[in-house]
């Protein structure tokens, strides 16, 4: 009898526990579907959500500080997968190397390839330099073509509009909003664009030495030369002997400056730099939270500004 | 007519959508992703409970095709060749469907796969630091244990990474067994993970595996194979476990930095497991376990260059009959590792060996290159 009490009193202790347990194990995640839930593989696309969607709650996977081509696989990302109602990601094997992996322990039903739920911007606008042979002699080259496209002042807009409709169909509550916000990020857009535009129009025809196609979209759109690569073959680090080269190349003379993306090691362009009286300009190669780069508008304007400015520093020397 | 129909429907959609990829592109988008890993190395001298047989050699060459079944499910196939002695082994390392999208996070796997024990024994052998497992893997799991079976795994809904996960697996490759049971070995594991800051990141898991063969197993093996080290390396060339217990726990811990977590630059892990099993066989006492462990540290201090020191020890017995014999092994390893690319290594390894019931060389040099071409998968943490 002794027993048998003990063991309901047991029983009802666990209980008393347990069904709160239960509950918020049920609930939490049900709550968790109010706010909408965005994954964004780089913070350009977190950005661009943010500018459609200010409630959603974002996970970026990268920062300015990183290589978006290098990124662990990590737990918590996993777990932000998981969560997610929309991924938003680059696409064109920038994120090869850690993106499926993440998409297959996630499990999330709506995010996989093809998927309701994720987004590849890449593959809503044409990209530039795509490879009919590719083998990897030619260094870590992306068939697709370049996939750095989120600095390009004309594809950006597009993106804008694939991105509006996507979280209008998984927020279909949301999709009067998002598209008065899509106009009103248009409107702003444009305007900036004609700034550039000004701007850019002494720029045309200069050329600068560049570390990877990182900013290929946006000097393209420019009309400036980036063909001096301190990369001797895509994705590989500079090396000595491409260095060398490099400092013996006659179109070197002609360059405005280095642009480096902050992710990356400016030694060796620091090095070259010495040997040709050269500007080394140091941008982030994505949107930071810094005031004067936390938007995608913001930060073209920074590159824009930071090459104009190297150019009249080089005119005024020369 | 109507497939034809489809199919051409089919084509000029993708030919629109991608306006700029040429056609064969295209038709290649419908072939499994093939990847090729060369791996050959030189090495100096006999090493305790090593695949790898002095001089030159090959070691894992993987021949690895996956692809997408349809928009449920997906597939993999590894064949794995390996000389031994002249002779030339093709075998099936990884042959298992997986799928993608099922409700509540579920994941479920049916084939020939990696167990997920541990933390080194899910991953790939080519994407290793060093040039083997360490002595407890390669005791306690045949240096990597993969088995025929099915596999569930369940991602919970907390803040964290945690994931938990049940395998059901044939036993065979698990020891040399010949069990009467269908289903050899069971494993229960959980992992959870998170970050600490943008820089630093870690992961934890538990495993039990229960194997259900080893009371048939054991008597056989011991009487007439003394030399067990020995026929492990040549002659009696196997890939399962040479040590088994019923239970078998493995606890696993990494944390990774990276300043700013930009990988590419520099990156630091470090990394350690223990594993104990006990209940060796049906002759076993309380006393009578196995157990080892191993920690190491890795520094990627340039995007091409990497350098890692990594500890082991174990402490095994070798049934003989009813009773047991000790051994015991310590190993300290020390590499320096240059990667042009991501798709090659190039790795020279020191390791120092101090051996307890093994017949092996104190030093030894390794020199080892891990290539690859073709597709190469996403790694994993």
């Amino acid at each position: 009898m002794i027993t048998d009490c003990r063991c309901s009193m047991t029983w009802r202790s666990l209980r008393r526990w347990l069904t709160p347990a239960l509950l918020v194990l049920t609930i939490a995640p049900a709550l968790g579907q109010a706010r909408p839930a965005v994954f964004a593989c780089e913070p350009e696309w977190a950005v661009l959500t943010r500018a459609l969607l200010p409630e959603a709650d974002l996970t970026v996977a990268t920062t300015a500080w990183q290589d978006p081509h290098y990124i662990e696989a990590r737990p918590s990302l996993i777990a932000a997968l998981r969560d997610a109602d929309l991924a938003v990601c680059s696409g064109a094997s920038l994120e090869a190397g850690w993106l499926p992996s993440l998409l297959r322990k996630a499990a999330n039903p709506d995010i996989r390839p093809g998927g309701p739920g994720l987004l590849l911007a890449a593959e809503t606008v044409p990209l530039h330099q795509p490879h009919q042979h590719v083998d990897r002699s030619l260094g870590d080259v992306h068939p697709e073509g370049n996939p750095h496209i989120h600095l390009d002042p004309d594809a950006v807009p597009v993106i804008a509009g694939h991105l509006a409709q996507r979280l209008q169909q998984r927020f279909p509550g949301e999709a009067k909003v998002i598209q008065q916000r899509l106009l009103r990020w248009r409107v702003n857009w444009n305007l900036a664009r004609e700034g550039w535009r000004q701007q850019a129009a002494a720029l045309a025809g200069q050329a600068v030495v560049v570390q990877h196609g990182s900013f290929h979209y946006l000097l393209r759109w420019l009309g400036v030369d980036a063909a001096l690569d301190l990369e001797p073959k895509p994705g590989l680090p500079p090396s000595t002997a491409h260095l060398h080269q490099l400092a013996n190349d006659p179109a070197l003379e002609s360059a405005l400056a280095i642009l480096v993306a902050r992710h990356q090691d400016r030694r060796p362009a620091d090095w070259l730099a010495d040997r040709q009286q050269l500007p080394v300009l140091v941008v982030p190669g994505t949107v930071t939270d810094e005031a004067g780069t936390d938007t995608l508008a913001a930060l073209i304007g920074h590159i824009v500004e930071g090459l104009v400015e190297a150019m009249e520093a080089t005119a005024g020397e020369r | 007519m109507t497939d034809l129909r489809h199919f051409a429907g089919a084509s000029a959609l993708a030919l629109f959508s991608s306006a700029f990829a040429s056609p064969a592109l295209l038709a290649n988008e419908l072939n499994p992703d093939i990847g090729v890993t060369l791996d050959g190395y030189y090495r100096s001298g006999e090493q305790a409970l090593s695949h790898r047989e002095e001089g030159f050699g090959l070691g894992h060459t993987e021949l690895t095709l996956s692809s997408p079944i349809d928009d449920r499910f997906e597939g993999r196939l590894t064949a794995v060749l390996e000389d031994h002695a002249g002779d030339t082994e093709l075998g099936l390392e990884e042959a298992y469907i997986q799928t993608t999208g099922l409700p509540w996070h579920l994941n479920l796997r049916a084939g020939r796969f990696l167990s997920q024990v541990g933390y080194l024994n899910g991953q790939h052998l080519h994407a290793d630091d060093f040039v083997e497992r360490p002595a407890a893997y390669r005791a306690l799991l045949g240096s990597h244990y993969f088995d025929d079976g099915v596999r569930v795994n369940l991602l919970l809904p907390t803040p964290f990474y945690w994931r938990v996960g049940a395998e059901a697996l044939a036993g065979d490759r698990l020891g040399d067994t010949d069990g009467d049971e269908d289903i050899g070995v069971y494993t229960l594991s959980t992992k959870l993970g998170g970050d600490l800051s943008a820089s630093q990141s870690w992961q934890a898991g538990f495993a039990w595996l229960r194997n259900r063969l080893t009371d048939v197993a054991s008597d056989g093996d011991a009487e007439h194979d003394h030399d067990h080290d020995h026929g492990h390396d040549h002659a009696g060339h196997s890939h399962g476990a040479s040590y088994t217990g019923k239970n078998l726990y493995i606890t696993d811990l990494v944390w990774k930095w990276a300043p700013q977590g930009n990988t590419r630059q520099s990156q630091l892990t470090l990394s350690g497991e223990y594993l104990y099993a006990d209940d060796l066989n049906r002759y076993a006492s309380s006393d009578d376990t196995q157990e080892g462990w191993y920690a190491s540290a890795v520094y990627q201090f340039a995007p091409q260059w990497s350098t890692g020191v990594r500890y082991g020890e174990v402490d095994l017995k070798e049934a003989h009959g009813d009773h047991f014999h000790d051994q015991s092994l310590e190993e300290t390893e020390v590499m320096l590792a240059w990667s042009h690319s991501h798709f090659s290594t190039l790795r020279l390894q020191y390791t120092h060996q101090s051996t307890d019931g093994f017949e092996a060389d104190d030093n030894t040099v390794t020199v080892q290159y891990v290539m690859s071409f073709g597709a190469h998968g996403a790694h994993d943490y």
